[in-house]
């Protein structure tokens, strides 16, 4: 095109072209329409925290401890009658309560440091029958847990964890030596 | 506080990888006004339609993010996408895109509102096809050969609509006061 044309724009067109708008808000019920097309249409999760590793990594080192102070609690009724576990439990106080499941956890990690101290000499099957009690009462503490706090999602997300590794086939092995009960 | 911006390209893997749903709502945040606007002035100013072009626009490109090679940037990418939609749209209304090529003298409409008749009332009130090629050009800065390749026509073609368009655009200016009259 050239000013033979007489369409060249003159600097006052050039500066009011330059002057239109670039943006313009969109409505937030855009926004949220867009949103949830894509998540109808399965380009969206609602929960992608699930599917972030280093996020799932946290949430089970976080689910871990907690699982700690529910085993503590059950080992901790575990030894007394159940007379006296009752009564105990109906009597304690929230913080008596919460210091046994402290002292109960710390003794719980202590028992799995002495197994890991024999476990690369040992040679029956003692330790993994230790192992295999020890996932045992990690699955069921986070049950426990995710009774407590049903909306927790790390409780949830550790008991979904765990339940599919128990429903792995790598879990059948461990169910051969499920002959141990601990409590 | 330090406001951290972290890259479309991070943000829009989230959204393929993870189909995280904060990522994508930081990439729309950051896009959808210059994509509105564009849309919008392409369309002539019907904000339903330009509503619903902006949403597929953004399914279609979550669709393709994948694909993406990162050889422009995704506003220029998800504009192009925009565009090929208001095309559609054009075709399926029969809204004269056909005439974009040739033609007499573009009618150019009266706004509905005289006293709000400006630049942009103007481009609103041109045909389709001379708008969307004024857009891109004058407001958009593409050059020809871009206009071109994104509305398979002619670089030639496209210098003659910007003409015609800026002459419509004139004329229109003209009638209501707000313009410079250019003999042509």
């Amino acid at each position: 095109m050239t000013s033979d044309d007489h369409t060249e724009l003159t600097p006052q067109e050039e500066a009011a072209f330059a002057a239109l708008s670039r943006q313009r808000a969109a409505s937030d019920v855009l926004e949220e329409r867009t949103v949830r097309t894509l998540r109808a249409r399965g380009f969206l999760s609602s929960r992608p925290w699930v599917r972030r590793p280093l996020v799932v990594a946290v949430g089970v080192a976080a689910a871990a401890v907690m699982f700690l102070s529910g085993l503590a609690t059950g080992q901790w009724l575990g030894t007394q009658t159940v007379t006296r576990s009752m009564a105990d439990a109906q009597a304690a106080s929230a913080m008596e309560r919460a210091v046994a499941v402290q002292r109960a956890g710390s003794a719980y990690v202590r028992a799995l440091e002495a197994l890991t101290q024999i476990a690369d000499t040992s040679t029956d099957g003692a330790v993994a029958q230790g192992r295999e009690a020890a996932l045992t009462a990690l699955y069921a503490a986070v049950n426990e847990l995710v009774l407590l706090a049903p909306d927790d999602p790390v409780s949830v997300t550790l008991r979904d964890v765990l339940e599919w590794q128990r429903q792995s086939p790598s879990a059948t092995q461990l169910t051969q030596v499920r002959n141990v009960v601990w409590f | 506080m330090v406001e951290v911006t972290v890259a479309d390209r991070v943000l829009a893997e989230r959204v393929w990888r993870d189909r995280d749903e904060a990522a994508f709502r930081t990439l729309y945040g950051r896009h959808t006004p210059a994509l509105y606007q564009f849309v919008l002035r392409v369309l002539g100013g019907n904000e339903h339609e330009a509503e619903d072009v902006l949403q597929e626009t953004w399914i279609r490109g979550v669709d393709r993010l994948a694909d993406f090679r990162w050889e422009a940037s995704l506003r220029s990418w998800l504009s192009g996408i925009a565009l090929n939609l208001c095309r559609s749209l054009f075709r399926r209304k029969d809204r004269g895109w056909v005439t974009l090529q040739v033609g007499d003298e573009p009618v150019v409409e009266a706004p509905h509102e005289l006293e709000l008749m400006d630049l942009e009332a103007a481009i609103t009130a041109l045909p389709d096809g001379y708008r969307t090629v004024l857009v891109l050009h004058d407001v958009e800065g593409f050059t020809h050969e871009e206009i071109g390749a994104r509305l398979e026509i002619s670089p030639n073609t496209s210098k003659s609509q910007l003409a015609r368009a800026r002459r419509a655009v004139r004329i229109a200016l003209v009638e209501h006061g707000t313009g410079t009259r250019v003999e042509s």
